[in-house]
Protein backbone atom coordinates (compact mmCIF):
# COMPACT_ATOMS: atom_id res chain seq x y z
CA UNK A 1 0.00 0.00 0.00
CA UNK A 2 1.16 3.57 -0.82
CA UNK A 3 0.78 6.58 0.66
CA UNK A 4 -0.72 9.45 -1.02
CA UNK A 5 2.76 11.20 -0.85
CA UNK A 6 4.44 8.16 -2.52
CA UNK A 7 1.67 7.89 -5.19
CA UNK A 8 2.61 11.83 -6.16
CA UNK A 9 6.32 10.89 -5.48
CA UNK A 10 6.44 7.93 -8.19
CA UNK A 11 3.82 9.29 -10.13
CA UNK A 12 5.72 9.25 -13.19
CA UNK A 13 6.95 5.82 -12.93
CA UNK A 14 3.88 4.11 -12.12
CA UNK A 15 2.93 5.27 -15.20
CA UNK A 16 5.20 3.26 -17.19
CA UNK A 17 3.58 0.06 -19.02
CA UNK A 18 4.74 -2.86 -17.24
CA UNK A 19 6.12 -0.79 -13.79
CA UNK A 20 2.45 0.18 -12.68
CA UNK A 21 1.99 0.00 -8.53
CA UNK A 22 2.79 -3.29 -8.68
CA UNK A 23 6.18 -2.59 -9.71
CA UNK A 24 6.37 0.33 -7.77
CA UNK A 25 5.65 -2.05 -4.47
CA UNK A 26 8.47 -4.47 -5.62
CA UNK A 27 10.65 -1.63 -5.50
CA UNK A 28 9.51 -0.40 -2.11
CA UNK A 29 9.97 -4.06 -0.53
CA UNK A 30 13.50 -4.61 -2.30
CA UNK A 31 16.51 -4.23 -0.45
CA UNK A 32 19.70 -2.98 -2.19
CA UNK A 33 23.42 -3.78 -0.92
CA UNK A 34 25.27 -0.76 -2.76
CA UNK A 35 29.42 -1.50 -1.97
CA UNK A 36 31.22 1.43 -2.22
CA UNK A 37 29.69 5.31 -1.78
CA UNK A 38 32.14 6.71 -4.04
CA UNK A 39 32.06 7.40 -8.30
CA UNK A 40 29.61 4.38 -9.05
CA UNK A 41 28.21 4.66 -6.01
CA UNK A 42 26.75 8.31 -5.59
CA UNK A 43 24.83 8.02 -8.91
CA UNK A 44 23.42 4.26 -8.21
CA UNK A 45 22.25 5.50 -4.52
CA UNK A 46 20.70 8.34 -5.48
CA UNK A 47 18.54 7.08 -8.69
CA UNK A 48 17.68 4.14 -6.11
CA UNK A 49 16.77 6.10 -3.54
CA UNK A 50 15.45 8.83 -6.05
CA UNK A 51 13.15 5.42 -7.52
CA UNK A 52 11.45 4.25 -4.31
CA UNK A 53 13.42 0.99 -3.35
CA UNK A 54 12.76 0.60 -0.05
CA UNK A 55 15.76 -0.29 1.85
CA UNK A 56 19.45 0.90 0.88
CA UNK A 57 22.80 -0.72 2.66
CA UNK A 58 25.70 0.84 1.87
CA UNK A 59 28.87 0.20 2.60
CA UNK A 60 32.82 1.84 2.04
CA UNK A 61 35.40 2.16 4.41
CA UNK A 62 36.74 5.69 3.32
CA UNK A 63 36.35 9.41 4.20
CA UNK A 64 35.46 12.01 1.94
CA UNK A 65 38.73 13.95 0.03
CA UNK A 66 39.01 16.75 -1.65
CA UNK A 67 40.17 14.92 -4.55
CA UNK A 68 36.63 13.13 -4.94
CA UNK A 69 34.60 15.85 -5.49
CA UNK A 70 35.43 15.54 -9.33
CA UNK A 71 32.54 12.74 -9.58
CA UNK A 72 31.60 11.24 -5.96
CA UNK A 73 28.76 13.54 -6.23
CA UNK A 74 26.63 12.41 -2.81
CA UNK A 75 29.88 14.44 -1.21
CA UNK A 76 30.41 17.92 -0.98
CA UNK A 77 33.32 20.43 -0.16
CA UNK A 78 31.68 20.72 3.37
CA UNK A 79 31.77 16.73 4.17
CA UNK A 80 35.41 16.67 3.44
CA UNK A 81 37.25 14.20 6.42
CA UNK A 82 33.76 12.46 6.80
CA UNK A 83 32.89 9.30 6.58
CA UNK A 84 31.56 8.59 3.27
CA UNK A 85 28.55 6.61 4.49
CA UNK A 86 27.74 9.57 6.79
CA UNK A 87 27.58 11.70 4.35
CA UNK A 88 26.11 9.32 1.80
CA UNK A 89 23.39 8.55 4.82
CA UNK A 90 22.58 12.51 5.25
CA UNK A 91 22.16 13.26 1.18
CA UNK A 92 19.59 10.19 0.60
CA UNK A 93 17.94 11.07 3.71
CA UNK A 94 17.42 14.59 2.62
CA UNK A 95 15.79 13.32 -1.01
CA UNK A 96 13.63 10.46 0.41
CA UNK A 97 12.89 10.54 3.75
CA UNK A 98 10.85 7.20 3.05
CA UNK A 99 13.52 4.77 2.40
CA UNK A 100 15.34 2.64 5.32
CA UNK A 101 18.71 3.16 4.90
CA UNK A 102 21.80 1.05 6.45
CA UNK A 103 25.46 2.35 6.41
CA UNK A 104 28.07 0.03 7.57
CA UNK A 105 31.92 1.61 7.75
CA UNK A 106 34.09 -1.53 7.41
CA UNK A 107 36.32 -2.97 4.32
CA UNK A 108 34.69 -5.83 2.28
CA UNK A 109 36.60 -8.84 2.85
CA UNK A 110 36.09 -12.06 2.77
CA UNK A 111 34.98 -12.67 6.57
CA UNK A 112 32.35 -10.11 6.56
CA UNK A 113 30.78 -10.33 3.11
CA UNK A 114 27.94 -13.13 3.59
CA UNK A 115 26.67 -11.24 6.45
CA UNK A 116 26.05 -7.98 4.45
CA UNK A 117 24.60 -9.76 1.84
CA UNK A 118 22.01 -10.78 4.35
CA UNK A 119 18.28 -9.73 3.60
CA UNK A 120 19.51 -8.12 0.12
CA UNK A 121 17.92 -8.67 -2.92
CA UNK A 122 20.42 -7.20 -5.67
CA UNK A 123 23.82 -6.27 -5.18
CA UNK A 124 25.48 -3.07 -6.88
CA UNK A 125 28.98 -3.25 -7.95
CA UNK A 126 30.50 0.46 -6.93
CA UNK A 127 34.26 -0.56 -6.08
CA UNK A 128 37.37 0.47 -7.18
CA UNK A 129 39.37 -2.65 -7.25
CA UNK A 130 38.71 -6.13 -8.36
CA UNK A 131 39.99 -7.92 -5.42
CA UNK A 132 36.90 -6.54 -3.45
CA UNK A 133 35.12 -7.42 -6.31
CA UNK A 134 35.66 -11.03 -7.07
CA UNK A 135 34.51 -11.68 -3.07
CA UNK A 136 31.65 -9.82 -4.15
CA UNK A 137 31.38 -11.97 -7.09
CA UNK A 138 32.23 -15.26 -4.93
CA UNK A 139 29.36 -14.42 -2.23
CA UNK A 140 26.43 -13.48 -4.41
CA UNK A 141 26.76 -16.98 -6.45
CA UNK A 142 26.93 -18.43 -3.16
CA UNK A 143 23.99 -16.71 -1.73
CA UNK A 144 22.61 -16.59 -5.27
CA UNK A 145 22.11 -12.90 -5.16
CA UNK A 146 22.11 -11.19 -8.58
CA UNK A 147 25.38 -9.13 -8.40
CA UNK A 148 25.57 -5.69 -11.04
CA UNK A 149 28.81 -4.98 -12.21
CA UNK A 150 30.15 -1.95 -13.40
CA UNK A 151 33.46 -0.40 -13.35
CA UNK A 152 35.08 2.74 -15.05
CA UNK A 153 38.57 4.10 -16.14
CA UNK A 154 38.91 7.47 -17.62
CA UNK A 155 36.20 7.90 -20.18
CA UNK A 156 35.63 4.74 -20.25
CA UNK A 157 32.79 2.10 -18.43
CA UNK A 158 31.61 -1.32 -18.58
CA UNK A 159 28.62 -2.98 -17.13
CA UNK A 160 27.47 -6.64 -17.09
CA UNK A 161 24.56 -8.23 -14.97
CA UNK A 162 25.18 -11.20 -12.82
CA UNK A 163 22.38 -13.56 -12.47
CA UNK A 164 24.13 -16.35 -10.08
CA UNK A 165 23.62 -20.04 -11.57
CA UNK A 166 22.04 -18.65 -15.10
CA UNK A 167 24.50 -16.24 -16.46
CA UNK A 168 28.73 -15.52 -16.97
CA UNK A 169 30.11 -14.43 -13.64
CA UNK A 170 32.68 -12.27 -13.24
CA UNK A 171 35.05 -14.94 -12.75
CA UNK A 172 34.27 -16.30 -15.63
CA UNK A 173 37.42 -14.52 -17.55
CA UNK A 174 39.74 -14.45 -14.99
CA UNK A 175 42.82 -14.33 -16.15
CA UNK A 176 44.97 -13.59 -12.76
CA UNK A 177 45.38 -11.20 -10.04
CA UNK A 178 45.07 -7.56 -11.41
CA UNK A 179 46.64 -4.77 -9.10
CA UNK A 180 44.85 -1.92 -7.33
CA UNK A 181 46.06 1.21 -8.46
CA UNK A 182 44.92 5.05 -8.71
CA UNK A 183 43.02 5.36 -11.82
CA UNK A 184 41.89 8.40 -13.78
CA UNK A 185 38.44 9.47 -14.25
CA UNK A 186 36.03 12.37 -15.07
CA UNK A 187 33.11 12.45 -13.00
CA UNK A 188 30.41 11.92 -15.75
CA UNK A 189 31.83 8.44 -16.48
CA UNK A 190 30.94 6.76 -13.72
CA UNK A 191 27.84 9.34 -13.79
CA UNK A 192 26.93 6.77 -17.16
CA UNK A 193 28.03 3.56 -16.02
CA UNK A 194 25.85 3.65 -11.98
CA UNK A 195 23.11 4.95 -13.80
CA UNK A 196 22.95 1.93 -16.29
CA UNK A 197 23.49 -0.42 -13.33
CA UNK A 198 20.94 1.50 -11.18
CA UNK A 199 18.50 0.88 -14.10
CA UNK A 200 19.31 -2.74 -14.39
CA UNK A 201 18.83 -3.22 -10.18
CA UNK A 202 15.27 -1.67 -11.08
CA UNK A 203 14.51 -3.65 -13.94
CA UNK A 204 15.33 -6.71 -12.53
CA UNK A 205 13.23 -5.86 -9.34
CA UNK A 206 10.86 -4.98 -10.99
CA UNK A 207 10.96 -7.80 -14.24
CA UNK A 208 10.60 -5.94 -16.84
CA UNK A 209 12.93 -5.45 -19.74
CA UNK A 210 16.06 -7.77 -21.03
CA UNK A 211 19.06 -7.79 -18.71
CA UNK A 212 22.20 -7.19 -19.26
CA UNK A 213 22.95 -11.09 -18.83
CA UNK A 214 26.21 -13.18 -20.94
CA UNK A 215 26.80 -9.48 -22.80
CA UNK A 216 29.32 -6.81 -21.60
CA UNK A 217 28.43 -3.65 -22.43
CA UNK A 218 31.55 -1.25 -23.21
CA UNK A 219 31.21 2.77 -23.28
CA UNK A 220 33.61 4.96 -24.61
CA UNK A 221 32.96 8.28 -23.70
CA UNK A 222 35.60 9.59 -26.08
CA UNK A 223 34.44 8.56 -29.21
CA UNK A 224 30.91 8.31 -27.71
CA UNK A 225 30.53 4.33 -28.64
CA UNK A 226 28.26 2.13 -26.86
CA UNK A 227 30.32 -1.23 -28.02
CA UNK A 228 28.85 -5.18 -26.65
CA UNK A 229 30.29 -8.23 -26.45
CA UNK A 230 29.26 -11.85 -25.66
CA UNK A 231 30.44 -13.72 -22.66
CA UNK A 232 30.17 -17.00 -21.95
CA UNK A 233 29.21 -19.13 -18.95
CA UNK A 234 33.03 -21.01 -18.01
CA UNK A 235 32.13 -24.34 -17.25
CA UNK A 236 35.31 -24.73 -14.95
CA UNK A 237 34.99 -20.93 -13.58
CA UNK A 238 36.26 -21.15 -9.42
CA UNK A 239 33.26 -19.18 -8.52
CA UNK A 240 30.05 -20.57 -10.54
CA UNK A 241 31.44 -23.44 -12.58
CA UNK A 242 30.11 -25.87 -9.48
CA UNK A 243 26.82 -23.71 -9.59
CA UNK A 244 26.46 -24.31 -13.25
CA UNK A 245 27.48 -27.89 -13.44
CA UNK A 246 24.71 -28.33 -10.48
CA UNK A 247 21.66 -26.67 -12.46
CA UNK A 248 22.68 -28.59 -15.50
CA UNK A 249 22.38 -32.04 -13.97
CA UNK A 250 19.19 -30.92 -12.47
CA UNK A 251 17.66 -29.66 -15.64
CA UNK A 252 17.09 -26.18 -14.56
CA UNK B 1 44.42 -16.14 -43.82
CA UNK B 2 43.83 -12.62 -43.08
CA UNK B 3 41.64 -11.31 -40.07
CA UNK B 4 40.72 -7.75 -39.06
CA UNK B 5 42.17 -6.54 -35.40
CA UNK B 6 40.38 -3.38 -33.52
CA UNK B 7 43.03 -2.44 -31.29
CA UNK B 8 42.17 -0.24 -28.01
CA UNK B 9 42.17 3.34 -27.90
CA UNK B 10 45.38 3.57 -25.80
CA UNK B 11 47.43 1.35 -28.43
CA UNK B 12 46.64 2.98 -31.20
CA UNK B 13 49.18 5.28 -30.26
CA UNK B 14 51.34 2.69 -31.32
CA UNK B 15 49.79 2.69 -34.91
CA UNK B 16 49.95 5.81 -35.72
CA UNK B 17 46.60 6.42 -34.65
CA UNK B 18 45.12 3.46 -36.97
CA UNK B 19 42.32 1.78 -34.87
CA UNK B 20 42.08 -1.46 -37.46
CA UNK B 21 45.44 -3.25 -38.53
CA UNK B 22 44.89 -6.59 -41.08
CA UNK B 23 47.25 -9.86 -39.74
CA UNK B 24 47.70 -13.19 -41.20
CA UNK B 25 47.89 -16.06 -38.81
CA UNK B 26 45.31 -19.72 -38.13
CA UNK B 27 44.95 -18.78 -34.70
CA UNK B 28 44.31 -15.73 -32.14
CA UNK B 29 48.28 -16.54 -30.99
CA UNK B 30 49.31 -15.95 -34.52
CA UNK B 31 46.82 -13.03 -35.42
CA UNK B 32 48.70 -11.31 -32.12
CA UNK B 33 52.16 -12.52 -33.04
CA UNK B 34 51.65 -11.01 -36.57
CA UNK B 35 50.61 -7.61 -34.85
CA UNK B 36 53.39 -7.07 -32.29
CA UNK B 37 55.98 -7.99 -34.83
CA UNK B 38 54.44 -4.96 -37.03
CA UNK B 39 54.43 -3.08 -34.05
CA UNK B 40 57.01 -3.98 -31.58
CA UNK B 41 55.69 -1.93 -29.12
CA UNK B 42 52.55 -3.22 -28.58
CA UNK B 43 54.40 -6.39 -27.33
CA UNK B 44 54.60 -5.14 -23.88
CA UNK B 45 50.92 -3.99 -23.91
CA UNK B 46 49.70 -7.17 -25.18
CA UNK B 47 52.00 -10.09 -23.93
CA UNK B 48 53.66 -10.29 -20.36
CA UNK B 49 55.67 -13.11 -21.89
CA UNK B 50 55.95 -15.28 -24.58
CA UNK B 51 52.70 -16.80 -25.24
CA UNK B 52 51.42 -15.29 -22.27
CA UNK B 53 48.41 -12.37 -22.46
CA UNK B 54 48.37 -9.34 -20.01
CA UNK B 55 45.60 -10.24 -18.13
CA UNK B 56 44.19 -7.02 -17.82
CA UNK B 57 43.94 -7.58 -21.91
CA UNK B 58 40.51 -9.39 -23.39
CA UNK B 59 39.79 -10.82 -26.46
CA UNK B 60 36.30 -11.03 -28.22
CA UNK B 61 36.18 -13.26 -31.56
CA UNK B 62 33.70 -11.52 -33.84
CA UNK B 63 31.79 -9.94 -31.22
CA UNK B 64 32.33 -12.95 -28.55
CA UNK B 65 34.27 -13.40 -25.53
CA UNK B 66 37.19 -16.03 -26.80
CA UNK B 67 38.17 -16.94 -23.59
CA UNK B 68 39.69 -19.74 -22.33
CA UNK B 69 42.86 -20.49 -24.38
CA UNK B 70 42.40 -17.08 -26.53
CA UNK B 71 45.70 -17.80 -28.60
CA UNK B 72 45.04 -21.01 -29.43
CA UNK B 73 41.15 -19.98 -30.79
CA UNK B 74 41.04 -21.21 -34.71
CA UNK B 75 39.95 -18.02 -37.09
CA UNK B 76 38.75 -17.51 -40.41
CA UNK B 77 39.42 -15.22 -43.13
CA UNK B 78 38.02 -12.08 -42.83
CA UNK B 79 37.24 -12.57 -38.90
CA UNK B 80 37.33 -9.60 -36.03
CA UNK B 81 39.66 -9.84 -32.98
CA UNK B 82 38.60 -7.18 -30.26
CA UNK B 83 41.32 -6.17 -27.89
CA UNK B 84 39.84 -4.42 -25.06
CA UNK B 85 41.31 -3.79 -21.34
CA UNK B 86 39.38 -5.08 -18.01
CA UNK B 87 38.54 -1.61 -16.07
CA UNK B 88 39.03 -1.63 -12.23
CA UNK B 89 37.99 1.53 -11.08
CA UNK B 90 34.32 2.92 -9.52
Amino acid sequence: MFTKGELKRYDRQIMIPGLGKKGQEKLKKAQVFICGAGGLGSPIAIYLAAAGIGSIKIADHDRVELSNLNRQILHWEEDIGRKKIDSARDKLNKLNTSIKLEIIHETIDEENVLQMLDGVDAIADAMDNFQTRYILNKAAIEKNIPFFHGAVNGFEGRVMDIIPGKTACLRCMYHGPIPSEKFPVIGVTPAIIGSIQAMEIIKYIVGIGELLVDRLLVFDGLYMEFKEFKVKKNPECEHCGKMMKKNDNSGS
Amino acid sequence: MSVQINLHKTHRRYTNGQETINVEGETVGQCLEDLVVKYPPLRKEVFVKAGKLNPLMEIYLNGESAYPNELAREVKEGDRINLIYMLAGG
